[in-house]
């Protein structure tokens, strides 16, 4: 990463998680951070289709959707395996796109910063949007909630819609990358990997993510598994399924 | 209480108060505007009942009310989609439901039916098959077929057993498959599936929701 003028920035987008260094300086900064990974804009995708295929990962068409309707001072987009090759590619878009440095950072923290919200019982939908609402902070809250005995489990990137989180009951317990989230350390695979064979699970995947493959498979091995795959919106069918394999597998009772 | 299951192209309704009561079945373009049931199924359930069921759950148990077995494949094809259980051990172990690609298989049957004006019991299983991963696409094959010489009958059955085969395949290729949904009366299409095939009748999901309502009146367990 080449030296930035971090006093220079009042509004700044990151993709993935930057490493907590960056964000640290950031937050002393005083920069505002968009988390560009989030629907922020409600404009139409059409606008970034010469830009991006219309068959390609939602998280990423959201990304540059945000980016360039957002008026933004930098964009720190994480191009190392926390989070994907097509980070690496849309880094190199959004860099002849856009009039603003696009620094491309590799997130290999490994200090654990603890996954609480993860494990507490508490609505699905605001537990993910404290975990992402956390990517901002470099420090994690200082008020942690306790665990809880799981009845559900959700695997996987947070969905880039929400509505899928609706259906699951509060004694939820989030794995996946998403649990690399909170801890901080999106790289950590074997955390990633980790998931409990005795609670029922939605292998959530995002469309055209690589990660498809890891849910996949893992939800292969896993007894009482829900192999999710969806697109941009949480169609009908989804929501259903869900709804029916957490009645089905016992998690509602 | 009455139930039913809300199909695209057929309603069926199940009077539970009825003590060996018989499920009436109606097209749904016929459908009275101020119908109400107390518990619904289907793709237009939600407009006409007090309480709602999703399909997949209707359909499981269903399974569980009609299948005395603790290891099945359940497959449910009706007018627009597919969808399926498979249990093990008396336990979920998967399920689908394919609404979108490879959807309007059982609509796109009847339409060719009619317009061909076609009588399916008097048509056997084809050797040949169309590749054919949706309803609508999978007609252009037919009309190919039919200008390269081929009788409609055996254009349109070559159809349905592709249609057969990729249901099959949706659900897990199973050596016996349990079927329930309109298609169980088309012979060309049960003859077509590539296993074993018990079939439980069009009104396994109105079986799903009495069995349903029993759950939901059931005391708390304590």
């Amino acid at each position: 990463m080449r030296q930035h003028d971090f006093a220079k920035f009042t509004q700044v987008g990151i993709v993935g998680l930057p490493p907590r260094s960056v964000i640290a300086r950031l937050n002393q900064a005083g920069v505002a951070i968009h988390d560009l990974d989030a629907r922020l804009v409600e404009a139409n995708l059409e606008g970034i289709s010469p830009l991006l295929p219309k068959v390609y990962c939602a998280i990423l068409r959201t990304v540059v959707l945000n980016a360039v309707n957002l008026q933004l001072d930098a964009i720190f987009i994480d191009v190392g395996p926390g989070k994907c090759d097509g980070a690496l590619h849309v880094a190199t878009i959004l860099e002849d796109t856009l009039p603003l440095p696009v620094i491309r950072v590799i997130n290999t923290d490994t200090k654990d910063f603890g996954h609480p919200l993860c494990q507490a019982r508490q609505d699905l939908t605001e537990k993910f949007l404290a975990i992402t609402e956390g990517v901002k902070q470099a420090q994690p809250p200082v008020i942690q909630p306790k665990p809880c005995k799981p009845k559900a489990g959700f695997w996987g990137v947070p969905p880039r819609d929400f509505s899928l989180l609706a259906p699951f009951p509060p004694a939820t317990h989030i794995y996946g990358w998403s649990r690399c989230l909170e801890n901080k350390t999106p790289a950590n695979q074997a955390l990633e990997a980790y998931c409990n064979p005795q609670v029922p699970t939605v292998f959530f995947a995002q469309s055209f993510c690589a990660k498809t493959a890891l849910a996949k498979y893992l939800a292969h091995r896993h007894p009482l598994s829900l192999y999710l795959d969806v697109d941009f919106n949480a169609g009908g069918s989804a929501l259903a399924k869900v709804q029916a394999f957490l009645e089905l597998s016992g998690a509602l009772a | 209480m009455i139930v039913g299951d809300f199909g695209t192209s057929y309603c069926k309704f199940l009077n539970l108060a009825e003590d060996g009561g018989q499920p009436t079945i109606l097209a749904s373009k016929e459908l009275p505007g101020n119908l109400h049931v107390d518990l619904a199924t289907g793709h237009n359930g939600r407009r006409f009942a007090d309480r709602y069921v999703n399909e997949l759950i209707a359909l499981a148990r269903g399974g569980e009310a009609m299948i005395a077995e603790p290891d099945y494949v359940l497959l449910d094809c009706g007018s627009r989609d597919l969808k399926f259980v498979a249990v093990a051990g008396g336990k979920l172990k998967d399920m689908g439901w394919n609404t979108e690609c490879g959807a309007s298989m059982g609509f796109t049957i009847e339409l060719l039916g009619r317009y061909y004006d076609l009588d399916f019991k008097r048509l056997d299983a084809p050797e040949t098959t169309f590749p054919v991963t949706c309803g609508v696409l999978g007609m252009s094959h037919i009309f190919d077929a039919v200008i390269a010489g081929m009788p409609v009958s055996q254009a349109v059955a070559s159809l349905v057993k592709g249609i057969a085969i990729n249901a099959h395949r949706f659900c897990g290729s199973p050596e016996r498959l349990y079927l329930s949904g309109g298609l169980v009366d088309n012979p060309v299409f049960v003859a077509s599936l590539p296993c074993e095939v018990i079939t439980l009748g069009r009104f396994l999901l109105l079986a799903g929701l009495a069995r349903q309502a029993g759950r939901e009146a059931a005391p708390c367990p304590r």
